[in-house]
């Protein structure tokens, strides 16, 4: 009795999923869309996505012109961290360029600089574009650097200087190499799946609301739990197979490491899919009209999961109220199980609140999804 | 009044009227973005500070204390465990609980004291690579800058000269000297959200215009592609106006952002970067036949649009290929010239060259849009 | 004077030809009905007089231009409503006249006017301040009408522009629109209900893409259904029939659940004489009713002699 219950419902289930599948087939390019998007979007960005900001481009106004401002010149472009893309005969026209954001820095080396090198008592001048703070403080960590290795050689002191007293010696673990794209990558997957999970069926089902279509299927003996199950079977076999290809791309284009258990970045992934198609289907049936779906999804996944999940930016950088907020956003916890097993090697033992997050936002938002759905009805 | 006049009032006043119908839509194009500016204009951060560090401290002597409370008194690190070894500390790193340990060896006081090399060591999570590069940089600086007060009080107790630089860098930071994120990224969050709300509120209306058959009802009228087109993006050029004027009063008020150009000019850029969001949205419906297909083609736009195009990282970072691509993002140059404008008070003599791509990529969206929508009527 | 002019007209999407070959005139005040199965090629004919979709072949000529050359000056002499009723659902009955009126260039003081005269006429009066969604079909249909004859056409084009819209609401709908037509308006509509097509002066009818037959609704009848039709009931009919159809005097026998159809010519046999024929082969109690032909039988019959003729 209890068994052939759950067979008709299991039958009726797989009827909607069905259904669903012939719409995604009648459509191949969504598929393809869902497929492939995330895809060519994670080479793309883990290629576009970088913070080793090198090449920074100088502006030199050398008013002295002698061996030892050229000197001092040349040690700013050997280090290849700078370029020098102008020589300027005045500063005016240097900040000019910095203006117009063709320069990051002016470097100024007076009249007098040889002359005074010699007695000991050098000034240069550096103008930093400060508009982005992030890479003006690398310019100004740079210079300092520079200036203190290139100082005693212009003064040709030979006298080596003493041991350093204390000397720090640092291994970098996990990613020695400090490639972004292994720090990136991860955050990407989750960010583009997020995305992708939300949007697809926060407009599928918002277009059934839109042509009545959901009235049909209340119409019938179909409980709004199968409805809800059946709905987003297919979305989330989709959603799965975006997992794989995009940890595949991931490990040939970035050779982003799987060096934990792949079963918990499974569960992890799985866990967190079913939270974004739930949180795609109470937008759905909140909004019930696909354009103001399609806003709400951007606004709630889009931009949340790529600033507060601490894809791009630390979580412990953020103010305490959007600390507090950023524990409301799944990404969050999928971007810590994707790093912690991916880079760090690390099991159950170690991510198991994450995976007890994401289970307990998935059950919450379908719960509140379904409640929805069944106050509307009434 | 002349026809096409009186057509084209009938279109703007048609879409004004349906889009303040609909409170929702009214709340997504105005409030939604302006707090979403408020939330990641706090987000958004690339300071790294509270980095949470292990001490592993196996001299437990006076100089090993010193050196820790001095490093630790800085913002970037913050202690969080005082593991007894160093394993207990490779598994805090492993678990992600610290991302930098600090080992003191049992002979650190005894090497220091008698002036043979004194050592610690540093462990560093390297998955992100700009959080370990500025632990790493914290914890080198202050290990140099102790070892140079280290060096002066040993070479005076030797009674000889101490070293002295005889290059000294004199750094100015212009336009932003707090270095402040916010005042850099607040107007990249507003070009982005200008782009959201813009190019799905024109793509997706024009799609649903096709879904419910109106579109076939006014190619039956006299009215001209051109003068439909027009009609439709200028309620949205308005809207989008005004966005941005609450943006830069949000930017001014909350986060400080200056005005240092001319408003006009701002004025000016807004309007021909709508052009650009607005015609690609139009363009995008064109191609496609149901509000879902048109999702995603906007969709496809907006997501490269937004990630290479300097908002979020600098464009430096990434390789050349990329940084051609990005001269054909309207995004890229909007947000040059708000940055440049409000920030470096810069000028038309200064941003002519983004002016006159923002203008041609407008005016070539909009061109092929109508086209486009001429040919798919018949 | 005809307003509209067709001769051999086609259209073809891929291999498939949706209209084939099709000419008829429509004079001007006319009320001219085109009918036709679902995927017959009424609605493409329809699109291609408007100007909405370009011929594959032939000409047509819609308030004095060709639609192939000059779309845009036939658009401004015509009013189109489409199946389905498209207006904006989510403005006001007053902002879609307003709206649609404006796109045919109308403005100022004599719009105002012009638009409550027509809020008037088409009993809108009341409702003219209502969102047009939330108004009952019948309603909705009203107000397109409205705004398709907003700007006085010389023609106006209805695509089915009664499905779905009960048969009071019908009634009145038609009288809207012989009011049309009496003011000199050409009326150029598809329909289903064949009881609607008689309110037309002539009648063309489309099979698979060709104009199969055009005239006056009781020519067709004349000559595509003539003779009497018979609605017979009763048990062991269906056994019955069969044999019926080879009678001299029978032209037709459509079976229609548990009754039937005969068609018969008065000249060559006699109701009672169909009845007697019936009850000798058992079917008794026999309930028989006779009336005229009407255009469904001619309909079916052309349908029917298209199909056969294709076989």
């Amino acid at each position: 009795m209890v068994a052939s219950t759950f067979g008709r419902s299991g039958g009726r289930i797989l009827a909607i999923a069905g259904k669903e599948v012939l719409h995604i087939r009648r459509d191949p390019r969504t598929l393809y869309l869902a497929l492939a998007m995330p895809v060519v979007m994670l080479v793309l960005f883990g290629f576009g996505i970088s913070f080793d900001v090198d090449h920074l481009e100088l502006a030199v106004v050398d008013q002295d012109g002698t061996w030892a401002s050229r000197e001092l010149v040349r040690q700013f472009t050997a280090s290849k961290e700078f370029v020098v893309s102008t020589e300027s005969p005045s500063p005016e026209q240097a900040l000019r360029d910095a203006r117009r954001g063709h320069v990051v820095a002016v470097l100024v080396l007076p009249k007098g600089f040889a002359r005074a090198v010699s007695s000991g008592g050098a000034q240069v001048q550096l103008l930093v574009d400060g508009a982005d703070g992030n890479t003006a403080t690398q310019v100004l960590a740079k210079a300092q650097a520079l200036i203190q290795v290139a100082s005693p050689r212009l003064a040709g002191e030979g006298a080596p200087l003493p041991a350093p007293p204390v000397e720090v010696r640092i291994r970098t673990l996990f990613n020695p190499g400090g490639r972004s794209a292994l720090f990136v990558v991860p955050g990407l997957a989750a960010y583009l799946l997020a995305i992708v999970a939300v949007l697809m069926t926060a407009l599928t089902v918002a277009r059934e609301w839109e042509r009545g279509s959901m009235e049909q299927l209340f119409a019938t003996p179909v409980g709004r739990m199968e409805i809800v199950v059946g709905k987003l079977l297919p979305y989330l076999c989709i959603g799965l197979a975006q997992v794989l290809l995009v940890l595949t791309a991931g490990a040939w284009v970035f050779s982003v490491p799987i060096r934990g258990s792949l079963p918990v970045l499974g569960l992890g992934a799985l866990l967190f899919l079913i939270g974004m198609l739930g949180q795609g289907l109470l937008i759905s049936v909140v909004t019930r009209n696909q354009v103001v779906a399609t806003q709400v999804a951007t606004l709630t996944s889009m931009l949340p999961s790529m600033l507060l999940s601490g894809f791009i930016f630390p979580i412990s950088n953020l103010p305490a109220p959007l600390r507090l907020l950023s524990t409301l956003i799944p990404a969050r916890y999928f971007v810590s199980v994707l790093r912690g097993v991916l880079l760090r090697g690390n099991g159950l033992e170690v991510l198991w609140p994450q995976l007890g997050a994401l289970a307990l936002f998935a059950l919450l938002i379908l719960a509140a999804a379904m409640a929805r759905f069944q106050r509307r009805l009434d | 009044m002349h026809p096409l006049l009186v057509q084209y009032r009938a279109v703007v006043v048609k879409e004004v009227r349906q889009t303040v119908r609909d409170r929702r839509v009214m709340a997504l194009l105005t409030l939604a973005p302006l707090m979403q500016l408020f939330v990641l204009g706090f987000a958004v951060n690339f300071d790294v500070r509270r980095v949470p560090t292990a001490v592993v401290d196996r001299s437990r002597s006076v100089e090993s204390r010193e050196h820790a409370r001095t490093l630790l008194a800085g913002d970037t690190l913050r202690l969080i465990a005082e593991p007894h070894d160093e394993r207990s500390a490779a598994t805090l790193l492993e678990d992600g609980e610290t991302s930098v340990a600090l080992v003191f060896p049992p002979s650190f006081e005894k090497d220091l004291l008698r002036g043979d090399g004194a050592w610690v060591q540093a462990l560093v999570d390297g998955s992100d690579p700009v959080r370990s590069s500025v632990a790493v940089d914290a914890v080198a600086r202050h290990a140099a800058a102790r070892a140079s007060t280290l060096g002066m009080e040993q070479a005076r107790r030797l009674g000889r000269e101490p070293p002295r630089s005889t290059v000294t860098l004199e750094s100015r930071v212009l336009y932003n000297p707090a270095l402040e994120t916010a005042v850099y990224v607040v107007p990249g969050i507003a070009a982005m959200l200008l782009l959201i709300v813009t190019t799905l509120i024109m793509s997706m209306g024009l799609a649903r215009e096709r879904e419910t058959g109106t579109l076939e009802q006014l190619q039956v009228t006299p009215l001209r592609s051109s003068v439909l087109m027009l009609g439709k993006v200028t309620p949205f050029l308005l809207v989008g106006l005004l966005d941005v004027g609450l943006a830069l009063c949000v930017g001014a008020w909350v986060f400080g952002v200056p005005l240092r150009g001319s408003l006009l000019l701002v004025a000016l850029a807004t309007l021909l970067y709508l052009m650009s969001t607005l015609g690609t949205g139009l363009l995008i419906a064109t191609a496609s036949r149901t509000q879902q297909q048109a999702f995603v083609g906007g969709f496809l736009f907006m997501l490269p649009a937004v990630l290479l195009s300097g908002v979020m990282t600098s464009l430096r970072a990434i390789p050349d290929w990329l940084v051609w691509l990005t001269w054909l993002n309207p995004v890229r140059h909007y947000v040059e010239v708000l940055r440049g404008v409000l920030l470096k008070g810069a000028g038309l003599s200064d941003l002519w060259p983004q002016f006159l791509l923002l203008s041609g990529f407008g005016v070539l969206m909009l061109g092929i849009a109508t086209r486009r929508f001429h040919k798919t009527a018949a | 004077m005809n307003v509209i002019e067709v001769e051999h007209l086609s259209r073809r999407f891929g291999d498939f030809k949706a209209v084939d070959d099709v000419s008829f005139t429509v004079g001007a005040g006319e009320i001219f009905g085109y009918l036709g199965a679902n995927g017959a090629g009424k609605s493409t004919t329809i699109r291609m007089l408007c100007g909405l979709l370009q011929p594959s072949g032939g000409h047509a000529r819609v308030a004095g231009h060709d639609v192939a050359i000059a779309p845009e000056r036939v658009k401004a002499g015509i009013g189109y409503m489409s199946q389905r009723f498209s207006l904006y659902l989510d403005l006001t009955v007053r902002a879609n006249l307003e709206f649609f009126a404006a796109a045919y260039g109308g403005h100022g003081a004599t719009l105002r006017a012009a638009i409550d005269a027509m809020l008037e006429r088409m009993q809108l009066t009341s409702v003219r301040d209502a969102v047009t969604g939330a108004l009952p079909g019948g309603v909705q249909q009203r107000v397109a009408l409205a705004s398709a004859v907003m700007h006085r056409p010389r023609i106006v084009f209805l695509d089915e522009p009664t499905a779905g819209v009960d048969p009071l609401q019908r009634r009145s709908f038609w009288q809207l629109i012989r009011e049309l037509a009496a003011q000199g308006t050409t009326v150029f509509v598809t329909t289903h209900y064949m009881d609607e097509a008689e309110n037309c002066a002539r009648i063309g009818i489309m099979v698979d893409g060709r104009l199969v037959a055009l005239d006056t609704p009781e020519a067709l009848k004349r000559e595509h259904a003539p003779g009497r039709v018979l609605d017979v009931r009763g048990p062991g009919l269906a056994q019955a029939l069969d044999g019926l159809r080879g009678e001299p005097g029978v032209l037709d026998v459509s079976r229609f659940g548990s009754g039937a159809t005969v068609r018969v010519d008065p000249t060559r046999v006699e109701a009672q004489a169909v009845a007697r024929w019936l009850r000798a082969r058992g079917v008794e109690p026999l309930e028989m009713e006779e009336s005229a032909p009407t255009l469904d039988d001619v309909f079916l019959a052309l349908t029917a002699s298209a199909q056969r003729g294709e076989d």
